[in-house]
């Protein structure tokens, strides 16, 4: 349970605050505040640092950390699917309080958004009681050990590229079973991740599909989710090469 | 820690803990429209703006919104006056329940300020967050596009009734359809029917201003003085026994006031299900067991201080178990071997409880022998329906007190206030008279509120602390430990002669109860009654064993065993027809019942007091014209075309089109009563008391519209005040499609006396005969027009003249059950590669008979709808293997949200039900029955996969698709 609750006027007040083991980064608190068994003891609220905002430099984005889902969502310069994602990441009233790095923090294994990031090369930066620092979100999924006592202050991407995405999911806006999404790189081949094939969102190699070992539930079982990303990314792959035929 | 922030427009400072939500600080702070629906925000129901933004109230800490500007439904309007949005509420009928109206309209508030021209799906987006599991968010949309309108300065489309030119035995004109709006209630009238003033008139909801303000109106509005909070621990196993329980550690924690379990509450027997007296059998509950028989089972009950107190205290109960093996399938625990889940030696009222058996149903007409003998073909199908929950955006709650004259006083969400206090008093062991238990506002019940589920803990824990409890599930509670619709596997077997028509049908169900009998009697026959009464058959037979599992407990759920039987019995007939080669609908055409056939089954499958003697027949049925209606509106035509079904552009793609006939009850004849009582005010409106209880259903509008249209009032002349065992007549409650008939008929005869006391006393004063006064707008009128006001003769008769209470009290209770009938077509998109199904349009018409409301009655038919085509689609509790719920949270548990939805059109079919008040049947249930055969019948129209098992999701369909 939350016994204190700090909001740090500096970047350097919050990183001293999150020295202590027990303190933990709020960003928007949508996942965090839901979940009274997994909450810290500190919450170090990151919403005075000024670290929302999103700018362009044309073929790379940066997104400020405490930018949220629907201020990415309404970003005209963001590439059209990043904001799709961030759109169906959730509904109306969590995307006003939810923010890109709080997905990157709380790493849902199925966000359709951390799916989008990886599309687009994210490199997350990260403020740490040494300095700064960038990881690439492929990276820090694999081991989130960089976040402990840190903090995500932005996240990059290279925005180049035509890009698509398909899923399958029991309603249409329902979190998929599997979603694949696609970019054309700059040497003309697709670059693929999906959702629902591993315990995070990751990138896939269309002619390796059956390697995948997905993860079963009741919504999907392995082997149905291993025929689903292969039909996904055929059609994503025709979709994106056609195009540019 | 103290905050400052500004909440509606003034500046506040309040002080809450660190880990507080907002939305807990800001009903603390008296702003009760910010409502409780689960703590992890995805039901909206708490939602606020913030900054002007929308935002969940659950997932936000009140110390995040320090130096921010909040507002909420409180700061949009003062007393007396409405705002725009709340306005357009109202008029499109958008309100049900109203529990999580506020929010919504706070979603509308943010839209048109940053957007005032938005388009649907824009209105659809910003509602995506506010979960509505009553409306089917139809008439919410409108709404809000209305107000924008009217915001805008526009004037906005008319929402009145369209009156539909009927298709059967008719060369047209036929109403063009282009041009309605979406909303506008269509309504096909029947010549029959007498022309009335309020009756079938689109009048606003009695209780609209309440609802549409957020003004404190629900159970968790309701604070005693030094209140206790309430906590159950629950069962971690499927099946144990409870060797020791040490709840010593727990009453040493500091403001824990009470702990009850087995070692310390009476035993007494008792069935929870809502049901007349006597309760039906077994009776194979108590309070508290020293058994456990499903994760989620009541072990104890804490009182403490605070809720965190109440928490802190069921983690120091040590409770050792004893493992037992658990069955969770229904066909396997009726085997022999299987865990016997009752073997307590005090166990009631079991058919078998060694084999799990709890009850063996069987009836028939003639012999089904012969008639599979006389047939051409025999066809036989197994199929099998899941479990599902209500999912009421209000959870269970119940609030316990001794009153000042020591009689335990429970405010309760219950749909059931009568059953309740009287299934209560054996339990607390006090008499009836020393209980009383008052409804409010309900935020949705849908039949989980038709159980006496948590009043015995708030009582028990009252007398043990003689202090005031409150108890609200949690959302996860509220999925695990409440109650949930039955599992079945159906067989059906049916003999069809040359012709296509039917020479006998059996339906054969294995019915999955869980651990406690609770509804399971009651529901299985109604699934047996359902399934062999839409279609005329010369032999019936009906075979349905009610097994116990280890699974949390099915009860009554909206459509009470009709939406299982339904999904069965009309795939089952439309593969039939698909095997004989005949059109689906004329094959149902050749079979089903028309007026004057007879209810044969009833006769056996009745719950009430029947005379044996009297075949019940259908007395009214509009289906041809709803079959009609609802092909033309979805364009059935388009079955024939294969292009259609095979869009070029999307090569894995397949289109469908399904029908389903349905036909239901209306109450339960020779049981079901409902009571009403009227009574005249110095001004000439009137205080209405009924039993009946609204859930959000608009009965309490229906009710007031019946006596209106009697005593010649308008509707706000009537003042509601419902079901509160102390001050109002007995209801059984809102259950069984049966308040609009019972209840309504109740207030029709009440009123009736009434009109004969106010007659006598306006022929008096305008010196007239009796027979000659007609009463309407607030007033008696003689035949020559001279008038004398209802105030006048209220004023005569209170104070003047002979005084007297102008004021009657009735009842009612039916010897009949006339059946509603209707048509559900549904339209699917199937990606073939993935078997993804898309339900694009849902259209139902109904032959309600005459609906009291029209937009009340379409609103119960498109929220109905989008329920159930959750059944059939998307919902699903599923578990592991030990019998633990994966998805007791919406989300992984899938309902419809705003930004998702079918196209949704009711259309209402009138017939004159002479039986019923004005002419009306139920509409309440019937919505849940054809949605999930339909889509299942679209999908194979799409594909030619023909799936004997909900629901639809993406994997069954594909996996259904490989066998095609």
């Amino acid at each position: 349970m939350i016994q204190t609750y700090a909001r740090p006027a500096t970047l350097q007040e919050a990183l001293d605050l999150l020295a202590d083991p027990h303190a933990a980064v709020l960003a928007g608190g949508t996942d965090l505040n839901g979940d009274a068994a997994g909450a810290p003891k500190i919450a170090v609220d990151l919403q005075d640092l000024g670290l929302s905002g999103i700018d362009t430099d044309g073929s790379t984005l940066r997104i400020g950390a405490m930018t949220t889902l629907q201020d990415l969502v309404d970003a005209t310069d963001a590439p059209s699917l990043l904001r799709e994602l961030a759109h169906r990441e959730a509904p109306s009233t969590i995307r006003n309080a939810a923010t890109v790095g709080g997905t990157i923090g709380s790493s849902d294994p199925e966000s359709e958004l951390l799916a989008g990031l990886l599309l687009f090369d994210a490199a997350v930066a990260l403020a740490t009681a040494t300095g700064s620092a960038e990881v690439r979100l492929d990276d820090l999924l694999d081991d989130p050990t960089a976040l402990v006592g840190s903090i995500i202050t932005s996240v990059t991407l290279s925005t180049s590229g035509a890009t698509a995405a398909d899923r399958t999911g029991r309603t249409p806006m329902d979190r998929p079973i599997v979603m694949v999404a696609g970019r054309l790189a700059s040497d003309g081949i697709a670059r693929l991740v999906a959702t629902g094939v591993a315990s995070r969102p990751v990138v896939i190699d269309p002619n390796r599909m059956d390697d995948l070992e997905p993860p079963a539930d009741f919504r999907g079982s392995s082997e149905y989710r291993r025929h689903l990303a292969g039909v996904l990314a055929d059609r994503i792959v025709e979709r994106l090469e056609g195009g540019r035929a | 820690m103290n905050i400052t922030l500004t909440i509606n427009g003034s500046d506040c400072e309040l002080s809450c803990e660190p880990h507080d939500s907002l939305r807990k600080v800001l009903r603390s702070a008296g702003y009760y429209s910010v409502r409780y629906g689960s703590d992890t925000g995805e039901t909206g129901a708490a939602a606020v703006l913030l900054d002007g933004e929308l935002i969940s109230a659950d997932v936000m800490l009140a110390a995040q919104a320090q130096g921010h500007a909040i507002e909420t439904i409180e700061g949009l309007s003062t007393p007396g006056t409405l705002h725009p949005i709340q306005e357009a509420f109202i008029e499109t009928g958008a309100i049900q329940s109203g529990y999580s109206t506020p929010a919504t309209i706070l979603a509308a508030k943010a839209l048109i300020d940053r957007n005032p021209d938005p388009t649907e799906d824009e209105v659809r987006d910003a509602l995506s967050g506010i979960l509505d599991r009553e409306t089917g968010y139809l008439r919410p949309v409108h709404a809000v596009l209305r107000a924008a309108a009217v915001l805008r300065g526009e004037t906005p489309e008319s929402i009145d009734v369209v009156t539909l030119d009927p298709l059967v035995d008719s060369d047209g004109p036929h109403t063009d359809r282009d041009g309605i709006t979406e909303i506008a209630p269509r309504v096909v009238p029947s010549v029959d029917v007498p022309e009335t003033r309020i009756v079938g008139k689109p009048e606003t909801k009695v209780d609209a201003i309440k609802l549409v303000k957020g003004n404190p109106a629900f159970t968790d509005d309701v604070h005693v003085q030094g209140m206790l909070y309430a906590k159950v621990l629950y069962s971690p196993h499927a099946h144990a026994r409870i060797v020791s329980i040490d709840d010593s550690k727990a009453r040493a924690l500091p403001g824990v006031r009470a702990v009850l379990h087995h070692e310390n509450v009476p035993r007494v027997r008792y069935a929870s299900g809502g049901q007349s007296y006597p309760n039906p059998l077994p009776y194979d509950q108590v309070s508290f067991d020293d058994k456990v028989r499903y994760v989620g089972d009541r072990v104890a009950a804490v009182a403490a201080d605070t809720e965190e107190i109440a928490l802190a205290a069921l983690d120091l109960i040590d409770v050792e178990y004893e493992l037992l093996p658990a069955v969770f399938d229904e066909n396997e625990a009726i085997l022999d071997g299987a865990p016997v889940i009752h073997d307590e030696p005090d166990m009631e009222g079991a058919h078998d409880a060694s084999h799990n058996i709890v009850h063996h149903l069987k009836a028939d007409t003639k012999s089904v022998e012969d008639g599979f003998a006389a047939a051409d073909r025999v066809f036989e199908q197994t199929l099998r329906v899941h479990q599902v929950h209500a999912t009421p955006i209000e959870n269970h709650i119940a609030i316990a007190a001794w009153d000042s004259d020591e009689r335990m006083v429970i405010t309760s969400s219950t749909q059931v206030p009568f059953h309740v206090r009287r299934m209560l008093a054996p339990l607390i062991g006090l008499p009836a008279k020393q209980i009383r238990i008052i409804k409010p506002r309900i935020g949705g019940g849908f039949g989980v509120k038709q159980e006496m589920l948590i009043e015995d803990i708030v009582a028990h824990l009252t007398m043990a602390t003689g202090r005031p409890v409150r108890l609200e599930l949690t959302r996860e509670e509220e999925f695990r430990s409440s109650r949930t619709r039955h599992p079945q596997t159906v067989t059906f077997k049916t003999g069809v002669d040359a012709e296509g028509k039917l020479t006998a049908q059996e339906m054969r169900i294995v019915a999955n109860t869980g651990p406690y009998g609770s509804h399971g009697l009651t529901v299985q026959m109604v699934s047996g009654l359902r399934g062999l009464s839409s279609y005329n058959c010369p032999a019936k037979r009906f075979d349905c064993k009610v097994a116990y599992t280890n699974l949390p407990v099915p009860g009554a759920y909206r459509g009470y065993g009709a939406p299982q039987a339904l999904f069965a019995l009309e795939a089952h007939m439309e593969d039939i027809a698909d095997a004989l080669d005949m059109d689906p609908i004329e094959f149902r055409r050749l079979n089903w019942t028309n007026v004057g056939d007879p209810l044969d089954i009833a006769q056996q499958l009745g719950e009430g007091d029947q005379d044996a003697s009297v075949m019940p027949l259908v007395t009214s049925s509009g289906l041809e014209e709803a079959v009609a209606q609802g092909a033309r509106a979805i364009e059935w035509d388009r079955r024939n075309d294969p292009d259609w079904h095979t869009p070029a552009d999307r090569p894995h793609i397949r289109r469908g089109l399904g029908f389903a006939m349905m036909m239901h009850g209306t109450a339960i004849p020779g049981l079901d009563m409902g009571g009403a009582s009227l009574k005249i005010n110095d001004d000439g409106s009137f205080n209405l008391l009924i039993g009946a209880t609204d859930l959000g259903t608009g009965s309490d509008t229906v009710l007031a519209q019946i006596a209106a249209e009697v005593v010649g009032v308008g509707t706000d002349d009537i003042i509601v005040y419902a079901s509160d065992t102390d001050m109002t007549p007995f209801d059984t409650g809102a259950y069984a499609s049966s308040t609009t008939y019972i209840s309504g008929m109740a207030t029709k005869r009440a009123a009736d006396q009434v009109r004969e006391q106010i007659v006598a006393r306006a022929a008096l004063l305008l010196d007239t005969d009796e027979a000659s006064i007609d009463l309407h707008d607030s007033a008696a009128w003689a035949p020559d027009g001279r008038s004398v006001s209802l105030e006048t003769i209220a004023l005569s008769t209170l104070h003047q003249e002979g005084q007297h209470q102008i004021m009657a009290t009735a009842s009612y209770v039916s010897p009949e059950s006339p059946p509603p009938y209707a048509a559900q077509y549904a339209e699917v998109e199937v990606d073939v590669d993935t078997g993804q199904v898309t339900v694009t349009d849902l259209v139902m018409a109904v032959d309600c008979g005459v609906p009291i409301n029209p937009v009340t009655a379409s609103g119960q038919v498109e929220g109905g709808m989008t329920q159930a085509l959750g059944y059939g689609h998307c919902e699903e509790m599923a578990y592991d293997e030990d019998g633990r719920l994966l998805n007791p949270s919406f989300g992984p548990y899938k309902i419809y949200r705003a930004d998702e939805m079918p196209h949704l059109e009711a259309i209402l079919v009138q017939t004159m039900e002479e039986s019923g008040p004005f002419g009306a049947k139920a509409i309440a249930e019937i919505p849940k029955d054809g949605v999930a055969p339909a889509i299942r019948n679209a999908i194979a129209d799409a594909t030619g996969a023909r799936i004997t098992a909900i629901p639809f999701t993406p994997e069954r369909v594909w996996r259904a698709l490989q066998e095609v």
